[in-house]
């Protein structure tokens, strides 16, 4: 979150919106005062409990990505539902090797997703490169371009890992340590 | 129609375009061809001698012969045969007629095979790269002479 310079609202030609009895603001004061107070702990409770996630299957983790989300290992049960649009999703989970010509898409998945949101690098293709560490058309180090907050190692990883991974994330979010907000 | 008797057809069909024929076994034949007469043999193949099939079309570059083959494998619902043509293009100007009026599923493999290898398919209906982006186009990854592979930037290596 960048720090917004207050705008001055003396002028009643620089109000934005005029609504009786309400007052508007345009920074983010409220959000930051809120960062410091108890308030926070009870939001972050809200938002670890329903970290949604975008159906993205990338390479052969994405198998596994979509059996967790299914009945069987029946992840609402934490809050955890896959969502079909990035503009629902809380979560982006990197699930395999990103090539040169996915990664606009992937990007542009990514901005398209509403904050706060957070990035699982899911598998060894999206931590390392995996087999394809020399490749010509893989895009290699993407933990430069997403702020990845949780690893999970396998190839492929299995869907208690994935299930743990968002265990992991959910204590991180409670102790205030992860990357989607920034404290 | 075995084996022996399919290539004598075609070699008597096409005197002098097909060459270095040879029967590897009962069901394998490998020839070279002309590659100005590709697609003419390919026409002959499909509706004379019912080789409906085109299983696979590939390059291999040679840089020590300056030398890139265009392979063609075709197989045959009729014959318990599969056929194997080579075209020998130069290596700094590779171009060949595109066979996608004869077989149409050649399409994307003339696709792959030009955006790998740099073959320059002539009369193809849309040749653009396939798979890689449109950027990678002219770095030619699969040839042996590539200064792109290995990709050395990956650092997060155990």
């Amino acid at each position: 979150m960048a720090e917004v310079e207050p705008v001055s609202t003396n002028n009643k030609d620089d109000m934005q919106e005029e609504i009786p009895g309400v007052m508007t603001t345009s920074t983010s004061a409220i959000s930051d005062f809120l960062k410091k107070t108890k308030a926070q702990d009870l939001i972050n409770w809200g938002r670890k409990n329903s970290l949604w996630f975008t159906v993205n299957a990338m390479g052969c983790c994405g198998v596994e990505l979509l059996s967790t989300g299914m009945a069987h290992y029946d992840t609402d049960r934490f809050g955890i539902i896959p969502r079909n649009s990035p503009r629902h999703a809380d979560v982006l989970i990197i699930s395999g090797y990103v090539t040169k010509k996915y990664f606009p898409a992937l990007k542009r998945i990514w901005d398209q997703m509403p904050a706060p949101k957070w990035v699982i690098a899911f598998g060894d293709c999206a931590i390392s490169g995996g087999p394809f560490y020399e490749s010509y058309s893989t895009r290699q180090n993407i933990d430069e371009v997403f702020p990845v907050d949780i690893y999970v190692p396998g190839c492929p990883p299995r869907c208690e890992a994935l299930i743990q991974a968002f265990y992991e994330l959910q204590k991180k979010i409670v102790a205030k340590k992860d990357k989607g907000t920034d404290y | 129609m075995d084996a022996k008797a399919i290539i004598d057809t075609l070699s008597s069909q096409f005197t002098g375009v097909i060459y270095d024929a040879q029967v590897e076994s009962d069901i394998r034949i490998l020839a070279k061809v002309k590659n100005e007469n590709v697609k003419d043999i390919c026409q002959y193949l499909k509706e004379e001698l019912s080789f409906g099939h085109l299983c696979c079309e590939l390059g291999v570059d040679h840089p020590e012969r300056n030398e890139i083959e265009v392979v063609y494998v075709i197989g045959s619902y009729e014959h318990p045969v599969v056929l194997t043509l080579k075209a020998i293009l130069p290596r700094d100007n590779p171009e060949i007629e595109s066979v996608v009026p004869v077989y149409w599923n050649a399409n994307w493999y003339e696709r792959e095979t030009y955006e790998l290898f740099g073959v320059k398919y002539l009369n193809h209906p849309d040749l653009r790269p396939l798979v890689l982006p449109q950027d990678m186009l002219g770095e030619w990854p699969l040839r042996k002479d590539y200064k792109g592979f290995p990709n050395k930037t990956a650092k997060n290596l155990v």
